[in-house]
């Protein structure tokens, strides 16, 4: 939900609960003084008569161009002692003005004269004036309701959604913000001090996370490259090691088993090198690479291993290949796809190798004949459950280089073969223009 | 047969100064850029071993002044950055040879005899042991002027044996070299085995002065008779 419509829909319910209780009280209140405004002109105006009538003066005409109506009739002593000496009331009366019965305010008081007889004093006024009155307080009432819940409505979605165009704007900018690209200028002045704050909080946010971002890539390419000699000292010393000829066989063996430790040590961290330099873009101009051509010369150099583990190797060449990358990375690519599948095949089994314009497949039996977790093989250091001679960097390493230029590597279990499938697809380049 | 090392770090300058004067060769080390440059312009050497990265300088420009000086020194260059631009840029200012971080020695001690061979034959390459010669370059082999027949996996480790003779040469190096660099996927070396036999056996009918011995647990030996 955007900001503008949460804030509006939150504020028209608050602002319908209030108003409607502001105008129920509103209306309320004006009636409460209508009625006692008409009950105050009742009795001046009854004072009035009462005033005259005592003093023996003439009474006002019955009809005297008001709707207002009064007469006065003599009571018994006993019934004036009995009714209250002033009394409101609602009820019909006869209008002789209007010659028929209305409902009406009726005020009603009992006064003595100075021969103590008693009279009682009835004044009326028809609550037909009043009612139309409070109708229309009423109407005015719920239109000023409905017209200042818009007003306020259109206000206020009008201020934030000018106000707010600073947030957006930031909002865009992130977007686009990548942490392994240069940060794009932030264009987003304002004049709102939490706005100009967060631009400068966010801006320092990103060159700090960049900064981190280039020191741990460049940690793991510096520390690779420090190792380079150590292990290499470690690699001779034990080479000149083997030259020493009172060494028994024994000895000869184990100084053999530290070697090959010390050899993968030292491709583990060619990879790591090899990866860091890709992440951190320092490859080499890309070229034309014929991959059908590849693939020929990796199994020729292979042959013999694969022949050695009774693997059969089929190729189904539909058409060419090409890919436009950096030879050795090319190499290295495919090497360690071929590599990945020699490794989980065991001894007997098939890969299969297709090559298309767009798409190269490799496929290859295993002795896991279950699909295997598509989201983590890609993951570095993910080894599965055959460990051997396998380094684990080999498919993160095919995989940062599909990133790199752009490939779509996956992974797929042909369930009716028992066959894992690795496919690298080059994307549709984007038609220019 | 003189060599300069040049160095920065202490343990490999060390191990290669031990190795090499084993080999009998007469070494000399330095270990910074200010050394090398004063050893260098006093003295030739038949090659020189040139790290890249040094504490006070780069051995890129060491190269640039000895072809200022016009200097016929070999250059092999070692270093920890296994960089192609490197590699290029190296050669390009007359370096002979590129030998990246970590290395085996006896690789080194190869490329060094390589190297020595090329300038003695005036950049002919021929190995010869005893009463066999090899032309990498030919894909040529001759036992007393015979010519031996040898298929292409068999030359390759006849070449690599050969550049390294005397020496013990592990498998999977061997492998590595002849077959590539990814055949570490395998975890049996066994079927070096059948090539190394079919290659005595041709080696010892044509009666070549010359045997491929087993070193236990490690791997062979070339061994002039």
């Amino acid at each position: 939900m955007k900001l503008v419509n949460r804030v509006i829909t939150r504020l028209s319910v608050v602002l319908f609960i209030i108003f409607t209780i502001w105008a129920t009280m509103f209306y309320f209140i004006i009636i409460d003084e209508i009625n006692d405004e008409t009950d105050d002109a009742l009795e001046d105006y009854s004072d009035h008569i009462i005033q005259r009538f005592l003093a023996g003066e003439q009474l006002p005409a019955k009809d005297n161009g008001t709707n207002n109506t009064y007469y006065i009739i003599e009571v018994k002593p006993e019934y004036a002692t009995v009714n209250k000496q002033i009394s409101y009331s609602e009820d019909m009366m006869y209008l002789e003005s209007k010659n028929e019965y209305e409902p009406a305010r009726v005020y009603k008081a009992i006064f003595r004269n100075k021969d103590n007889r008693y009279f009682e004093l009835t004044v009326a006024i028809p609550t037909i004036e009043k009612a139309d009155l409070q109708l229309t307080i009423l109407w005015w009432t719920v239109g000023i309701y409905l017209l200042l819940m818009l007003a306020i409505i259109i206000i206020n979605a009008w201020i934030i959604s000018g106000n707010f165009k600073p947030l957006y704007r930031l909002l865009e900018w992130l977007k686009h913000y990548e942490i392994d690209k240069q940060i794009p200028p932030l264009n987003n002045p304002t004049r709102t001090t939490e706005f100009a704050e967060l631009n400068k909080a966010i801006l320092q946010s990103a060159d700090r996370n960049n900064e981190i971002y280039e020191q741990q890539k460049n940690f793991i390419g510096n520390a690779s490259h420090e190792l380079q000699t150590p292990l290499a000292v470690c690699l001779n010393r034990l080479e000149m090691l083997t030259e020493d000829e009172s060494l028994t066989d024994k000895q000869m063996e184990e100084i053999e088993k530290v070697r090959r430790t010390l050899n993968q040590t030292v491709k583990l961290n060619k990879i790591l090198l090899l990866l860091s330099k890709i992440e951190n873009g320092q490859i080499p101009e890309p070229e034309d690479v014929n991959i059908n051509v590849l693939i020929a010369d990796l199994l020729e150099s292979y042959r013999d291993v694969f022949d050695y583990k009774s693997i059969e190797v089929s190729i189904r060449e539909t058409d060419t290949l090409h890919l436009n990358m950096n030879r050795g990375l090319a190499s290295a690519m495919f090497s360690n796809l071929l590599k990945n599948a020699f490794i989980h095949t065991t001894t007997g089994g098939r890969i299969e190798i297709e090559i298309q314009s767009d798409w190269f497949v490799i496929s290859n039996t295993s002795s896991v004949e279950a699909p295997l977790p598509a989201d983590k093989i890609f993951e570095r250091f993910y080894k599965g459950n055959n460990s051997e001679g396998n380094s684990g960097l080999g498919l993160s390493l095919v995989a940062s280089i599909a990133k790199l230029y752009d490939y779509v590597i996956s992974y797929n279990y042909l369930t009716k073969k028992s066959m894992h499938s690795f496919s690298v697809a080059v994307k549709p380049s984007p038609r220019k223009g | 047969m003189k060599v300069l090392i040049i160095e920065d770090d202490p343990d490999l300058r060390e191990i290669m100064q031990k190795f090499l004067t084993k080999e009998k060769y007469i070494v000399e080390t330095v270990a910074n850029y200010k050394d090398a440059l004063i050893k260098t312009a006093d003295y030739a050497y038949d090659c020189i071993l040139l790290d890249i990265m040094l504490p006070d300088g780069s051995g890129l420009d060491l190269l640039r002044k000895l072809k200022e000086w016009h200097k016929s020194d070999s250059v092999i260059i070692i270093s920890a950055k296994d960089s192609l631009d490197d590699k290029i840029t190296g050669l390009d200012l007359g370096a002979d040879d590129y030998l990246a971080k970590p290395f085996h020695l006896s690789e080194l001690s190869a490329r060094i005899r390589s190297l020595m061979r090329r300038n003695k034959f005036k950049g002919e390459m021929l190995i010869e042991a005893g009463n066999l010669k090899l032309l990498p370059d030919n894909h040529d082999v001759t036992v007393n002027g015979k010519s031996l027949e040898l298929n292409r996996k068999e030359f390759d480790i006849l070449n690599y044996f050969l550049s390294r003779s005397g020496m013990n040469v592990n498998k999977s190096d061997l492998a590595e070299s002849v077959w590539g660099d990814h055949i570490d996927m395998v975890d049996n070396y066994d079927f070096l085995y059948a090539q190394i036999k079919n290659l005595r056996k041709k080696l010892k009918e044509s009666g070549a002065g010359i045997d491929i011995k087993a070193v236990y647990g490690y791997g062979y030996k070339l061994i002039e008779e």
